[in-house]
């Protein structure tokens, strides 16, 4: 397992003070970590320099697959976003006391005067169960030691990059970036899909969910990422994590001689 | 995967029954088909020319009905013939993908390889592979059958079959295990005979240089006459120098902590030797206690990270006081969190532990007695001996097999087996607290004190404790031993029923308590206490 991953701040256009330098925390199972505004007296793990959060403001503990939360202020509620979820949140009151939480993105976010302070967690150990259904479920059957979020966007992500490779259009090319966030426009909740996400989503495949020994081609960071898509596709594969069937999820081709808006179907 | 009707027909054989469904097959009971005229011809289904013989064996024959008069050894080039029942296990590739159906044959390669390459009394056999053709409709064209020996149930069946719900976890992946049929227990002999078994078959794999990949009590076979095989080689793989490679397959509850942290490569997942013996660790947990693993939780995902805590040193190893400390001992050295560590404890190691142990405690309790009573020094001592050994011979022997009254760690030195050092009128012992989070508190914390009993016989609570309070280190003068007490587990798991008389200085009314013997790791050669004791 590899725990819960939390990044502080959660993304650049959060409006946190600069004096809360970027953080990046991995937890194993059992592990805690607290955030706050902090103090000499009062240590954080999470420190979040804002003069609205309370200096102790909240606890995460990492439990079996998921992540607890707990609300250590005595009158803020904290939301806590999906942030694929559209618009799916669920409020922390107060003193609340180790709430599950069943995202496996997730975007804690604390009021505070003007802009809010938010960080994210992202739990990866989440497991799905195989074809198979309940013989998985009692822990006797022999699984794939690596499960995916089918209806996440980094497994469109992952059949968009495999989709090539799948149609048998090339034995070894993969999608490039503008290709798939081109490839997946089109699709319900992928329009504002950006560059920069669906290499975030490809390194989030390749570091967390399948935790791929990276090849170190060379020294060049272009070659480098190019390395770690292939390795991603090949695995994916080659292991069955993407088969034919998953085509289904990406949106309908548009043949390659046609305009958009031409093409009609 | 479409069921396989009764009366099937593959090669000589006829499917009776479903058995189980696995993690990639179906497995089917099935009998020789009955020729009249014995001869090996007029298949129902007419697939001869569909199937080829798989390349494990090396019979000679080439359309699948060499083995009609079954008892015909010669037929065979290996000279084994397969008895009248089997199991044949469908792997099935129609309706998949042709990646999938790579994987299929792989697996099935893998078992049919294995199955060549090592043969043992304790690894299931496998006697023939037959690819299925076209003739034998779309739903099996294409599919692997693997011919083999069959067995009664799996241990894990038998787990379930005594555990009070019928099932230790909810499971609908096994077509057979439906009923509890409510029967005794394991007990302590036969739970050390079928791990001594599972560690046999173990130990011919490891020797030959293969990792077996996915041992659990589903894969561990009990035969009609009780005895253990070792089944489903599908992730078993011949190591190349310390590790080999498998696909990224497991079954949660028995994958070792490092692999939930593995990579994946190009070639899958690394497994070494190690693996198996770290679940072999659980499964000696699960003997014992009705198929309960060491780590808690109600869900495979709960349990994973209590291991995955317990590895990372944040949890300590609490293991169920029903196994006997000598298998408590053996399977903490199995879930050593560390592979490397756990790479020192080769099965073959084990296997010579368990057999020490079992000569140990198969020894007669009487001549054993006997001998210590003979080191005794003093009369006293040789009367008292003399007692417990009438004791014994009426009916003790039970409890000296593989679950003795021995705290992990001391060995035989616990005095009571073998000819001991000679006897002190007293000795000092100093007090240990097996709660390590006492460690760091330099005061003396009333949550970290340890309470002495008034009376050894009766239960270890609050209304049987002097005033007098105790803490790790404390240095106390202890005049006699009680081996017979009530049993006092400390919190590491350790249990003993001995008891230690120790002097009180400043209580009133009182010049003497008991301390438990957990609470030390001193075992002083002290004389046994008088036959009852007597309270303070």
């Amino acid at each position: 397992m590899s725990g819960v991953l939390v990044h502080l701040p959660s993304e650049e256009r959060t409006e946190i003070t600069p004096a809360s330098e970027p953080v990046s925390l991995r937890l194993g199972p059992g592990d805690v970590a607290r955030f706050g505004r902090g103090s000499a007296s009062v240590p954080v793990d999470l420190r979040l320099a804002c003069p609205a959060v309370s200096r102790l403001a909240g606890e995460i503990r990492v439990t079996e697959d998921h992540w607890q939360l707990s609300n250590l202020s005595t009158s803020q509620t904290y939301l806590v976003e999906n942030p694929e979820g559209a618009g799916e949140y669920f409020r922390v009151p107060p003193r609340r006391a180790g709430a599950p939480v069943p995202f496996e993105f997730a975007r804690v976010v604390l009021p505070a005067r003007g802009a809010a302070v938010s960080f994210q967690v992202f739990a990866p150990d989440h497991a799905y169960l195989g074809t198979s259904g309940m013989a998985d479920l009692a822990g006797t059957g022999t699984l794939a030691g690596f499960s995916l979020d089918e209806t996440s966007t980094y497994f469109l992500v992952l059949v968009a990059l495999c989709e090539p490779r799948l149609r048998d259009e090339s034995t070894v090319a993969v999608a490039t970036t503008p290709q798939i966030v081109e490839r997946l426009r089109s699709r319900p909740g992928c329009e504002r899909l950006t560059a920069r996400a669906v290499s975030s989503h490809i390194d989030y495949l390749a570091d967390e969910k399948l935790r791929i020994t990276a090849p170190v081609t060379g020294p060049g960071q272009g070659v480098r990422r190019n390395g770690k898509r292939e390795a991603v596709a090949g695995l994916a594969l080659r292991f069955g994590l993407v088969r034919e069937e998953h085509l289904g999820l990406l949106p309908p081709r548009r043949p390659a001689f046609h305009r958009p808006g031409v093409a009609g179907a | 995967m479409e069921v396989v009707p009764a009366g099937y027909r593959v090669g000589e054989w006829q499917v009776t029954d479903l058995i189980g469904a696995g993690g990639w097959g179906t497995v089917y009971a099935a009998r020789r088909a009955d020729f009249p005229g014995g001869e090996g011809y007029g298949h129902v289904n007419g697939d001869e020319d569909g199937h080829g013989h798989g390349h494990g064996h090396g019979h000679g024959h080439g359309h699948g009905h060499g083995h009609v008069n079954g008892d015909d050894g010669g037929s065979a080039a290996d000279g084994e013939a397969a008895p009248t029942d089997v199991a044949l296990k469908f792997l099935p590739t129609a309706g998949l993908a042709p990646r999938q159906a790579r994987g299929l044959v792989e697996t099935a390669r893998r078992e049919t390889e294995l199955s060549r390459r090592t043969r043992h009394p304790r690894l299931i056999r496998l006697f023939d592979s037959i690819t299925l053709g076209e003739s034998a409709g779309p739903a099996f064209d294409g599919a692997v059958v693997l011919v083999m020996e069959r067995a009664e149930r799996s241990l894990r069946e038998r787990l379930e079959a005594a555990s009070p719900t019928g099932r230790t976890v909810p499971s609908s992946s096994d077509a057979r295990s439906s009923t509890p049929s409510g029967e005794e227990p394991l007990s302590v002999r036969e739970g050390a005979r079928l791990l001594t078994e599972v560690c046999e078959g173990l130990a011919h794999l490891h020797g030959l240089g293969w990792v077996h990949g996915d041992l659990k009590p589903d894969n561990v076979l009990i035969m009609a006459d009780g005895s253990v095989r070792l089944a489903d080689f599908g992730l078993s793989v011949e190591l190349t120098g310390t590790h080999a490679y498998i696909p990224p397959l497991g079954t949660p509850d028995y994958l070792p902590p490092e692999r939930w942290q593995a990579s994946l490569g190009e070639r899958g997942v690394q497994v070494r030797q190690s693996t198996d013996i770290w679940a072999l660790g659980v499964m000696i947990h699960q003997v014992f206690t009705g198929g309960v693993s060491p780590f808690p939780g109600a869900t495979p995902a709960a349990r994973g990270a209590a291991a995955q805590e317990y590895a990372d040193g944040r949890a300590p190893l609490r293991m169920d006081l029903r196994v006997p400390p000598f298998w408590r001992d053996l399977a903490a050295d199995c879930l050593s969190p560390a592979h490397t560590d756990r790479a020192a404890h080769t099965v073959e190691s084990l296997l010579g532990r368990i057999r020490a142990e079992g000569e140990r405690s198969s020894t007669p309790s009487g001549d054993r007695r006997r001998r210590t009573v003979l080191a005794a020094s003093t009369l006293a001592m040789a009367m008292a001996m003399a007692v417990a050994v009438a004791a014994s011979s009426l009916g003790a022997v039970g409890w000296l097999q593989f679950g003795d009254d021995r705290s992990p760690g001391n060995g035989a030195a616990s005095g009571q087996d073998g000819p001991g050092p000679s006897i002190v009128s007293n000795a000092r012992i100093k007090v240990y607290n097996a709660e390590r989070s006492c460690d760091r508190l330099d005061e003396r914390d009333s949550l970290c004190s340890l309470g002495l009993a008034i009376d050894p016989l009766l239960p270890y609570d609050i209304d049987n404790v002097v005033r007098t309070r105790v803490w790790e280190g404390d240095v106390l003068t202890a005049d006699c031993q009680l081996p017979r007490g009530v049993p006092v587990a400390d919190e590491a798991g350790t249990l003993s029923f001995r008891w230690y008389r120790v002097r009180l200085t400043a209580e009133k009314g009182r010049t003497t308590a008991w301390l438990p013997a957990v609470r030390t790791k001193d075992r002083p050669a002290l004389a046994e206490c008088p036959a009852r004791p007597s309270p303070g």
